[in-house]
Order: structure tokens, then C-alpha cells, then sequence
């Protein structure tokens, strides 16, 4: 028996990890019995050098070793609050690990009408959560005739995430909205944090986003402006985070409510820009700049 | 008819009353008078005790106990001392009650319970007790004497039905009514706490159905402030010392009389 | 980590805390209010955990509201901060313990509270350290935090519990300055509150 394993196995695998105890594997039964293997038996192993490694590499252990499972995503969340209203801007990236697992999350939940979501961290977690929050949201409606404050939905999932704190929950979220107090943006967290604010990022590309976002920001930016610089500081985190990109997705919150501005490829962004639209450059992003210097003026 | 209403603590009667709670009521006003005056200096209480029978064995208590005789009047916490009318048994319960209560807000709050917060704790026990289906109400009026430093002294009246009242001067048990009047038309605001015991004397003598106080049917206490350290400083007095002070205040038998009881 | 600071001075105690708010690297938020106020002169200043902050601090403030509601008065500083104690001792062996601590201010206003001659005075201030381990200690001034390293010493040397409220907010500054000197990573901003006869209001710090 070890002589086979020793034999069929290209790396140095210890023994222990050989199910020799079973006689028979998988593929003995069904269809494929008799054909090639041949009786053989065979690794139930993921096809890697270390799967302890792989292993580590998509869950949280090593941070929090009471939570078996968290595979946490990379991810640009952005929202802030100006006189126009709300500004939300995400990326659309989903990583699990080095790879790459999708390009096209929706990482805005709707929650209602006048209630954005954003999603970093779990994205089932948010997902469901943030559904959970819109049902009780449109409950709190029908109750009490009329719309939940921002302030108020953002305690409600402060409150629930916090009964579940150390279970293994792990949100990062911005629930944005406008109420009878105007824009509101509340940050609300797994560890049960929530905090009032004017301007948040969340996620692994946060710091690359807080960089452009916090130098452009100021409360009497124009509604074009206010979208270029959402847009421009996600931008700027899908191209320096690795976890972070594909592309951009732009919400506009305002006193009757979201609107949906638009989808963005972060590449295109890079090297076209968002296209004639007010308030962008009308050049890439990051292309020109850096090839042909002379030939592009950098927006202010 | 009042029969059906009679049997059950929870049930209304149909003019609107709890049987239950008038009879525990009733119980209380054939119990042993209690009384209890209020002073800027302290509070006076004392206690009838309605001695049962002539073969009952008091020679223990002729010495005094720790705090007294103690059948009537109970040192509950370090502020608060309190006189019970009616049923001995309920009482000793709820006294039990008041001492494990006091405690465990010291152990939580590191103060002595507030006089009022006590009273308004027990009162809703004995509240309990006249809704709860299957008990009966706990047949036992309270006065609780205390200080605090949030009202100073302190004087409560609590009912079965767990009513509660405080009071510049008042009575519960047998012939309460008399003593009342005698506490109302003799009570003035600025009392000294000589003048409160004297009154209390004379206010039992007239109230209680012998002739004549005695420690063997009288039982007394003050609660005051400790002139230095300003710290409650309850007192029972020991049946020893309620004789010296009747004596002090020509209110103790005569030799004769002692001799014939 | 979070820095609070309390002193106590003549008739008066003073809570202070940095306004940050930070998550690994980033800083959320900047102007948060650690301190919150608990009663007519009773507030605390609290730290640790994020997330148990909040939730405690709230736990506690809902619960001494209500116990005032129920007994009309103010529980007594002593009372209240003996009262936060129990709660965090009790949470300590629970299946998931507060991690949070605590400095609680306020102004004991009772008859027994005020001293034969300093009547004007109107009480006496009370400060109390408190831990997330349920330990509790009445202190001329106390510390949490990173703080408490530079902060303990300075006090011990410049502390004067008969102080005036401007040579104590002096006091304050001195503790706030040298944090910023010599912490590698301190906070910009802190908040203040002052607890005395009148009640807790914000007290500027100054520059």
C-alpha cells in the first residue's frame, strides 16, 4: 500500500492523509468501475501542494481561530454625503483568495426605495441580512404609517448583528438613505459597531479610495461632481487593490429617493474614462496620463 | 351569594371588591397596636404585644435577646427598622423578606436601601399576592421606620393590598382609631424626639385593653442619627430598659399590681 | 486603543475622552462622543470592545433611567458606579462577557454628601475607575488606555483636588499634550464633560 502511494504521488504527502483503510474508492462503482483506475486507490485531497495552505487561504482562522468558516472577500465600498444628497459607489469583484470568483457582484442592496445597502465582507451574510432589514423596514411602514428613519433601520441591524457577535458574522456595511432629517449615512459592522457620519469607505480598497475621496470631497460639490468623485475613487481602488475591481457601480441618492447613474468597467476607466459625461475629465483615468503626460491636463 | 367571591383572592364581587384582602385587612385590626411618630431628631415606635396566655414561658425574654424580645418590632438593615401588625407568621416571613431585600441592594449598590425603595419593593409582593390565583394575601400591616440620605427619616404605612402611605404620625391594630385621634391632635411639626416618646407612652397606655404598660405587653425603639459619625443608629429596647422608661415616665405598674398579675 | 482621562477638583469632576474612531488601520470616524451622560449629574466615559461599547453604555443608561423613573431621586454616584460594577461582574461570567472600561463621574448631591462648611459646594464629586474584570476604585483621578501610561505619573505630580475648573482643565491639557508627544500613534481630537452642582455639560478644552 505505501509503496503505491509513493508511487502515484507526485509530492511529498504524509502518509496519514492516504485513506488506506478503505478498500474501495468512488471510482470503483457506477460507471467508471473497472475502466483505467483499475482498482487503484486513489487521494480524496484537493490537487495542491499544501491543502493546509489552501485551506488558510480562504478562511479567517488565523484572525479569529472560533470561527471555522469566513471566507471574506476583497472589496471598494464607498458613501458619502454632500448637499445634493447621497453618493454610493462600489465595486463588482468577488475574490476568493488569488482567484478571481466573479466580476459582476451586485455589492448595493436595495432596501427600499429611499434605503441603500452596501456590501463588504460576507456577501451571504449582507445579502441576507439586508433583505431581513427591508422586510422589517416595509413592516415598520405598514405599522407606522410611515418610512423608518435611516437612523433608526441602521440601529435595527446594529442591534441584530450584535446578538449574533462572535457567531462568525462578518459585515462591513453603509446603510444610506434620506428621511425627514435630510441624507443620512450610518456604518454598521459585524463587531456591532455603528457610527453617524459624512463619509465612509468600507473594504480591502478603502485606504485607496479614502485617498481620492477624502482629498476631493466637499459638502457643496455639485451633483456631477459628487458622482465623478465616487466613481474616480473606486476607480482609484480597482487599480491599486488587487481585490478590488471589473467594475463601478454608481447610486445617487436624493429627497425622492435612489437612482441608479450607472455601470462603469474599470478598465475602460483606465484608459477611455467614463465618456463624455459632466464633471469627468473626458480622458482615461490612469492611461494617458502616465504614457503621454504633455497630451492630457489632470482634473482638479 | 358572596360565597362564590369569597373563596378565590382574584375574583371581583359585583359591587367591585377583593373579600380576600377586606378579610386580611380585618385580621390585622384585632392585632397587637402598633404605633410610630415621626421627628426631625429620629422616629419612636412600639408595639403592643398581646400576651396569650398565662403559662406562656417568657422567662428568656425578661433578659432581652439580641435586638429585643423581638415579636413586634424587627431591626431589618442598619436604616430601617419596622413594627408588623397581624398574622406573627406572615410577618416573620416578610421581615425575612425586607432583611434579604436590604441585603442584596447592598451587595449590588454598596449603600443602604433607601427606606421608600424597601417599602415600594414589599408592597409589590404583597400586590402580587392579591392577583396570583391559589394564594391569599399576606395578613400583615407594616410601619417602617428609616433613614436615608435622600429624605432623611422616614416614616410607611403598608396595607395587604399593598398600599403604602408615609406619615408624620400613625397607628395600625386594634383600637388604631383612638390612638390616631390622640397621635392627631397631639403631633406637631417641630416635635423633639423626648416629646414623640412621651407621647407614644401615653398614646398606648390610653390605646392598650390593660390598665397599666409593662414590658411584658410593650415593646419600644427608636432610630436616630449618630451625633458624630451621622450614621442611623436603631435602638430596641430590651424589656429591662422599657421598664426604666415607663418608670422615667410615671407610666409603669405599681409593685401591688405586679404582685396580683 | 481608546484614551479616557477623569480628575476630580474643588466641587467639580471632569470626564475627557479622544473623539476616534479607528478599524485596523483607517480611521471611521473623528468626532464621536465616548462620554455619555447617565443622569442630572452622573456620566461615564467608556472604552474596549467596539460594538460592547455602545451596547453597554446603553444598557446602563436605559437601566438608571428607569431606576430613576421608578424611585423619583437620583441614584447616588457611589450607588450608580457600585451598580455599573455589579453588571460587568455579573457579564464577566456570562457566556459572552462586555469588554469594556469605565471611568464614571458625577456630583453626589444627598444630604450626607455635603460637608459641614463648603455647604456652597452643593455635594462632593465622585470619580471611579472601573474595569472590564468588575473592578472598582474610588480615585482623585484615573486613566484608561494607552493614556493612563503617560497620564498616572503626571497626575500624581500635578493633581490638586482643590482646584479650580480652569487650573484642572490646565491639568487636563498637560495630560491630553503629553500623550500627543509621546504616543507613537495618538488621537487629535478629545472631549470633554464637567459634572458639579449645576449638572454634566460639555466643557471645552483649552488650546
Amino acid at each position: 500500500m505505501n509503496s503505491l502511494v509513493s508511487k502515484f504521488s507526485t509530492n511529498n504527502i504524509p502518509k496519514q492523509d492516504v485513506e488506506d483503510n478503505e478498500e474501495y474508492s468512488d471510482s470503483m462503482w457506477a460507471s467508471s468501475a473497472g475502466y483505467a483506475t483499475n482498482g487503484l486507490p486513489t487521494f480524496r485531497l484537493p490537487s495542491l501542494q499544501q491543502p493546509t495552505d489552501f485551506l488558510r487561504l480562504h478562511t479567517d482562522d488565523h484572525a479569529d481561530p472560533s470561527c471555522r468558516i469566513k471566507i471574506k472577500h476583497g472589496t471598494t465600498t464607498l458613501a458619502f454625503r454632500f448637499k445634493g444628497g447621497v453618493i454610493v459607489a462600489v465595486d463588482s469583484r468577488a475574490t476568493a483568495g488569488s482567484y478571481i470568483a466573479s466580476g459582476t457582484v451586485e455589492k448595493v442592496i436595495r432596501i427600499n426605495k429611499f434605503l441603500l445597502g452596501t456590501m463588504a465582507g460576507g456577501a451571504a451574510d449582507c445579502q441576507y441580512w439586508e433583505t431581513y432589514l427591508g422586510i422589517m423596514c416595509r413592516l415598520h411602514e405598514l405599522r407606522n404609517r410611515e418610512r423608518i428613519s435611516v437612523a433608526a433601520a441602521s440601529k435595527y441591524l446594529s442591534n441584530l448583528v450584535y446578538s449574533y457577535k462572535g457567531m462568525g458574522l462578518s459585515m462591513g456595511t453603509m446603510i444610506c438613505g434620506w428621511d425627514k432629517t435630510g441624507p443620512a449615512i450610518f456604518y454598521v459592522d459585524s463587531d456591532g459597531t455603528r457610527l453617524k457620519g459624512d463619509l465612509f469607505s468600507v473594504g480591502s480598497g478603502s485606504t485607496f479610495a479614502y485617498g481620492v475621496l477624502d482629498q476631493g470631497y466637499h459638502w457643496d460639490l455639485s451633483d456631477e461632481d459628487a458622482q465623478e468623485l465616487g466613481r474616480r475613487s473606486i476607480y482609484a481602488a480597482g487599480h491599486r487593490d488587487a481585490f478590488s475591481g471589473n467594475t463601478i457601480n454608481l447610486f445617487h441618492i436624493k429627497q425622492d429617493g435612489w437612482d441608479f447613474i450607472g455601470n462603469y468597467d474599470v478598465s475602460k476607466m483606465h484608459y477611455d474614462g467614463p465618456g463624455n459625461i459632466p464633471g469627468a475629465p473626458g480622458t482615461g483615468y490612469g492611461y494617458e496620463v502616465r504614457t503621454n503626460p504633455e497630451a492630457c491636463v489632470v482634473a482638479d | 351569594m358572596a360565597r362564590r367571591y369569597d373563596s378565590r383572592t382574584t375574583i371581583f364581587s359585583p359591587e367591585g371588591r377583593l373579600y380576600q384582602v377586606e378579610y386580611a385587612m380585618e385580621a390585622i385590626s384585632h392585632a397587637g397596636t402598633v404605633l410610630g411618630v415621626l421627628t426631625q431628631e429620629g422616629i419612636v415606635l412600639a408595639a403592643e404585644k398581646k400576651v396569650t396566655g398565662k403559662l406562656l414561658d417568657l422567662s428568656g425574654a425578661s433578659t432581652g435577646g439580641y435586638g429585643g424580645s423581638g415579636e413586634k418590632i424587627f431591626l431589618v438593615n442598619t436604616n430601617v427598622i419596622v413594627g408588623v401588625a397581624g398574622l406573627t407568621a406572615d410577618a416573620s416571613s416578610m421581615v425575612n423578606l425586607m432583611r434579604l431585600t436590604a441585603q442584596r441592594h447592598l451587595s449590588v449598590y454598596d449603600e443602604d436601601m433607601p427606606v421608600e425603595q424597601l417599602c415600594k419593593r414589599l408592597c409589590d409582593v404583597k400586590q402580587g399576592y392579591t392577583q396570583y390565583g391559589g394564594l391569599r394575601p399576606f395578613g400583615v400591616s407594616i410601619l417602617y421606620a428609616g433613614w436615608d440620605p435622600h429624605y432623611q427619616f422616614q416614616l410607611y404605612h403598608s396595607d395587604p393590598s399593598g398600599n403604602y402611605s408615609g406619615w408624620k404620625a400613625t397607628c395600625i391594630g386594634s383600637n388604631s382609631g383612638t390612638a390616631q385621634n390622640m397621635l392627631k391632635q397631639h403631633y406637631k411639626d417641630d416635635i423633639t424626639l423626648e416629646a414623640a416618646i412621651k407621647l407614644v407612652l401615653e398614646t398606648m397606655g390610653k390605646t392598650m385593653d390593660s390598665t397599666t404598660l409593662g414590658s411584658d405587653k410593650l415593646e419600644f425603639a427608636t432610630i436616630t442619627l449618630d451625633k458624630n459619625t451621622k450614621i442611623p443608629f436603631a435602638k430596641i429596647y430590651r424589656p429591662a430598659e422599657v421598664d426604666a422608661l415607663l418608670k422615667k415616665h410615671g407610666l409603669a405598674k405599681s409593685e401591688d399590681e405586679e404582685m396580683r398579675s | 486603543m481608546d484614551i479616557l482621562f477623569g480628575l476630580c477638583g474643588k466641587g467639580f469632576v471632569i470626564l475627557a475622552g479622544d473623539t476616534t474612531v479607528a478599524h485596523s488601520i483607517v480611521k471611521m470616524k473623528n468626532d464621536e462622543d465616548k462620554i455619555k451622560t447617565l443622569g442630572p449629574h452622573l456620566a461615564m466615559a467608556y472604552s474596549g470592545e467596539p460594538g460592547d461599547t455602545i451596547q453597554f453604555a446603553e444598557y446602563i443608561e436605559r437601566n438608571l433611567r428607569l431606576d430613576q423613573i421608578r424611585n423619583v431621586h437620583e441614584r447616588r454616584p457611589e450607588a450608580s458606579a457600585s451598580w455599573i460594577r455589579s453588571s460587568l461582574a455579573s457579564s464577566l461570567r456570562s457566556r459572552r462577557p462586555y469588554s469594556v472600561n469605565i471611568l464614571v463621574g458625577g456630583f453626589d448631591i444627598s444630604s450626607a454628601a455635603i460637608v459641614e462648611g463648603q455647604e456652597e459646594l452643593g455635594g462632593t464629586p465622585k470619580l471611579y475607575w472601573l474595569d472590564y474584570l468588575g473592578t472598582k476604585v474610588e480615585v482623585p483621578f484615573g486613566a484608561h488606555g494607552y493614556g493612563s501610561y503617560f497620564a498616572l505619573s503626571l497626575l500624581d505630580r500635578y493633581h490638586d483636588p482643590n482646584a479650580s475648573v480652569e487650573e484642572a482643565m490646565g491639568t487636563l491639557k498637560r495630560c491630553i499634550d503629553e500623550v500627543s508627544k509621546r504616543l507613537v500613534v495618538s488621537p487629535s481630537k478629545y472631549k470633554a464633560k464637567i459634572i458639579d452642582k449645576d449638572g454634566v455639560r460639555d466643557i471645552e478644552i483649552p488650546v
